[in-house]
């Protein structure tokens, strides 16, 4: 007992501890403002300044981390030992769990899932404070960072010891679990939120990092230069957070797709919307920051983005778990919406506040057609996209605020908002984001192969570009006549193919650059998102679905292929190797044949039935895996009556590149972590190019 | 002079994006709006406004009922506060896996004249891994 008390006791602890300490720093650096560069003009100033704030800060933020990383082994270890008088492993785990899933039923809850994220934060910033980065900062830098991050140490310190508090005991000790949900004994499920909320996590240090920078630089050197080892700190942690993020994503559009067994991987709802908010945010800051860091412009936007890259991570937490919109997952409300949506609002204010109030300006950009205007054309379309879903996520809440105001507006106005409450289905995304993405797909054909200086049509392989256009049009009007009619899809599909093309004939050009770690990188993370955008102008809109229900020896038609129902299986499964708790199975064992009677595959999808979760059964759909057309299938139900299986069968056309371009998407971005930049190479970048 | 005739290329440009996006979205609301509805919302309108409609509640325990010959269900929705106020609901499709009497669910489909909510979507919460309410 007394450990949970102790657990819960020192996340208060410390909350307590990183808010003082944020405060004293905070007074440190307003006192020393006001004194100005030659020295503290008062006594507590010049105490403060002994202090070694900055050191003091790192110790605490040290702490933080040890707090956290010890409630998170106490719960972990309640988990393991099925120490049920915890209330929150009562209610995820049992004792037939196996151990592997006891362990991850860790982040299988509202509050777990926060310590989680908590954990990914405060253990990110103790990385980075014992790295040698840090200790190559300025003391201002330090400082500043100090205050930013303890902050938010102290937002997550308050969440977990007064809204989601993850030791809350029981009066009594059950003798077993609830159990934990088949749907998530999963490995896609298992990975994927911890993917995910490490991937959010890793957001945070970034803001906090270009935060201090910022500050540090405007406060202690007076419009000197800026502090290039913070700088060239951040990209890195930003591109490690992108690819974990990412893979999170993927990963739970693959589990929504081979496991819920309703066909689809995208279903457009408001918590998986929440998680492409932070993703387009970084994916446009990863490409104006090229611009800052080749041509050293554009240092404000870039502040911006990157602090809004975290304002998006805690936004999506605000959507997820405050019960704002209507969604098929999200958390129920825990009374913690107002304070997410308060810190989040707090911290985009700091972040417009830091990045307008820049004395220098920046220097402009290039002209429109250049790889700067590109490059900045690709954020747009990046943000774009990720302002569109937002705006329709959030369109029911947005109708009920104008709803509310329309007696002060325009009677012209007033009149055209319904006074129902209405929302966006899923076919206004497809609509309003998809022909942006083929424009996205556009652009990754011209972009990376246009110089950064010279004249609209200079271009590193002009034959290349020849060739992959060519290669666009040709391709265009083969799947025209293929029958590929629509246009967004076609135009998306067509780019892509080239755009694929167009990446192979550079590697084979000059297979040296395969060496170039830059180049690679870039190239095979461009490769594997046209390959995702290949596969979803395919298995979106030329998706087939058919319902059939057949006998014994029965064949059923659906898109080309015939499907013969051979045998109906019964049967149980005690816990296998596969880690799996034990369940009843009903099982069909189909015959897949194309239309000629050529034979396809034979597949046999099952439906599962759980001993602690009765009267609920359970799909596991069971594909014949192809990069052309995946043939996908799931058993319904059987009819004990008449010896009838009822099945839902797809023709998901490419959608295995999907899956394909998004794991290369994820891995390609970390070739880049073992390049350490020179000294010189750093202050080379920390200075505006010579004109 | 050149680089300001570039800011103003980049204005137009960006003006122009906007244009495009703000089509995109505005014919996108204007032919893709549905009503988001708690059951007592639903019955207080009007049956031919319900064209078009997605429904939030929770499934009633008395009356589910399989569709004979194919897959699907019949059954009740309970508004989520007022469990008195319910609508029925016939939906033909794959049912989802944790669908079950007390499961939060959402429905899209439209009210056929004289008789059920006729639903193409049926789409449940997911379960255990988000907790219902906030406890005591």
């Amino acid at each position: 007992m007394t450990i949970y008390a102790f657990a819960s006791g020192s996340i208060r602890c410390g909350f307590f501890v990183s808010c003082a300490a944020a405060l004293v720093i905070l007074a440190g650096l307003l006192l020393r403002e006001k004194s100005g560069p030659d020295g503290p003009s008062s006594p507590i100033a010049g105490r403060l300044s002994a202090l070694r704030l900055h050191d003091a800060g790192s110790a605490i933020i040290l702490f933080s981390a040890a707090v956290l990383t010890t409630a998170s082994a106490i719960l972990l270890r309640a988990f393991i030992t099925c120490d049920f008088v915890v209330e929150y492993v009562a209610r995820y785990s049992d004792l037939t769990l196996p151990l592997f899933y006891r362990i991850t039923a860790f982040w299988a809850g509202q509050a777990g899932s926060m310590l989680f994220w908590a954990l990914a934060v405060s253990l990110s910033g103790a990385a980075f404070v014992l790295s040698r980065t840090y200790r190559g900062l300025s003391t201002q830098t330090r400082q500043w960072f100090c205050l930013f991050f303890l902050s938010v140490m102290a937002f997550f310190h308050m969440l977990l010891s007064v809204w989601i508090k993850p030791f809350v005991l029981l009066d009594f000790t059950p003798a077993d679990g609830l159990g934990l949900n088949p749907l998530l004994q999963d490995p896609g499920m298992i990975f994927h939120p911890p993917l995910l909320l490490l991937g959010y996590g890793g957001f945070a240090l970034p803001a906090c990092l270009a935060l201090a920078q910022s500050l540090g630089a405007r406060a202690g050197l007076r419009g000197g230069s800026e502090d290039a080892a913070a700088k060239a700190a951040i990209r890195p942690i930003v591109l490690v957070s992108w690819s974990l993020l990412s893979t999170g994503i993927i990963l739970g559009a693959w589990w929504a797709y081979m496991e819920l067994g309703w066909g689809g991987y995208w279903a457009w709802d408001p918590v998986e919307n929440a998680s492409l908010l932070p993703w387009f945010a970084a994916t446009a800051y990863l490409h104006t920051s090229i611009i800052e860091r080749r041509r050293g412009k554009l240092r404000r936007a870039n502040l911006f983005l990157l602090c809004l890259i975290t304002v998006c991570a805690f936004f999506a937490a605000y959507l997820v778990r405050s019960g704002v919109v209507q969604s098929l997952h999200a958390f129920g409300d825990s009374g913690v919406g107002a304070p997410l949506l308060a810190f989040t609002l707090l911290f985009l204010y700091m972040a417009a506040a830091a990045a307008f109030a820049r004395a220098q300006s920046d220097e402009a950009l290039d002209e429109i057609t250049s790889r700067e205007g590109l490059l900045m054309m690709t954020a747009w379309l990046l943000l774009a996209v990720g302002a569109i879903i937002l705006i329709a996520t959030l369109w029911p809440v947005i109708l009920n605020g104008l709803r509310g105001v329309s007696p002060y507006l325009p009677a012209v106005l007033g009149a055209k908002i319904p006074q129902t409450p209405m929302g966006l289905e899923a076919s206004f995304y497809n609509r309003a984001c998809l022909p942006l993405l083929a424009l996205l797909s556009a652009l990754l054909l011209l972009c990376p192969g246009r110089t950064w200086k010279g004249k609209p049509g200079a271009f590193l392989h002009r034959r290349i570009l020849y060739a992959a256009l060519a290669i666009a049009g040709i391709s265009a009007l083969c799947l025209w006549s293929a029958g590929i009619r629509h246009p967004v899809a076609l135009s998306a599909a067509a780019c892509s193919i080239a755009g694929i093309s167009g990446i192979i004939l550079h590697f084979a050009a000059k297979p040296s650059r395969l060496v170039e770690k830059s180049f690679l990188a870039a190239h095979g993370t461009h490769l594997g998102m046209l390959m995702v955008i290949l596969g979803v102008a395919f298995s979106g809109p030329y998706q087939q679905k058919y319902t059939l229900e057949l006998g014994r020896g029965q064949v059923g038609a659906a898109g080309g292929y015939r499907i013969a129902v051979n045998e109906l299986y019964e049967g149980e499964s005690r816990i296998g190797a596969d880690g799996k708790p034990g369940y009843r199975f009903l099982e069909a064992e189909l015959l897949i044949s194309s239309d000629k009677g050529a034979r396809v595959g034979a597949l046999s999808p099952q439906r599962r039935f759980y001993a602690k979760f009765e009267g609920q059964s359970y799909a596991e759909a069971a594909t014949i895996f192809s990069p052309g057309v995946e043939i996908y299938a799931v058993l319904l139900g059987i009819d004990e009556e008449r010896q009838t299986a009822s099945l839902a069968v797809n023709v998901n056309p490419l959608v295995n590149w999907l899956w394909f371009g998004g794991t290369l998407m994820c891995l390609f971005p970390l070739v880049l972590l073992r390049r350490r930049p020179s000294p010189d190479h750093i202050a080379e970048n920390a200075r505006p190019p010579a004109k | 002079m050149r680089k300001k005739s570039g800011k103003r290329l980049y204005l137009a440009a960006l003006l122009l994006f906007l244009g495009g996006v703000g089509y995109l979205v505005i014919s996108g609301i204007s032919e893709n709006s549905v009503y988001f509805l708690n059951v007592s919302e639903a019955l207080a309108l009007p049956a031919e406004k319900l064209q078009a409609a997605r429904l939030f509640g929770t499934v009633g325990q008395e009356g589910i009922a399989r569709l004979e010959n194919r897959p699907g269900v019949r059954f009740q929705l309970e508004d989520k506060d007022n469990t008195a106020r319910t609508l029925w609901i016939e939906y033909e499709g794959p049912v989802p896996d944790t669908f079950k009497a007390g499961a939060e669910v959402i429905v899209e489909g439209r009210l056929e004249p004289q008789s059920s909510f006729r639903a193409q979507t049926l789409m449940t919460k997911c379960p255990s891994k988000y907790q219902k309410e906030n406890r005591s």
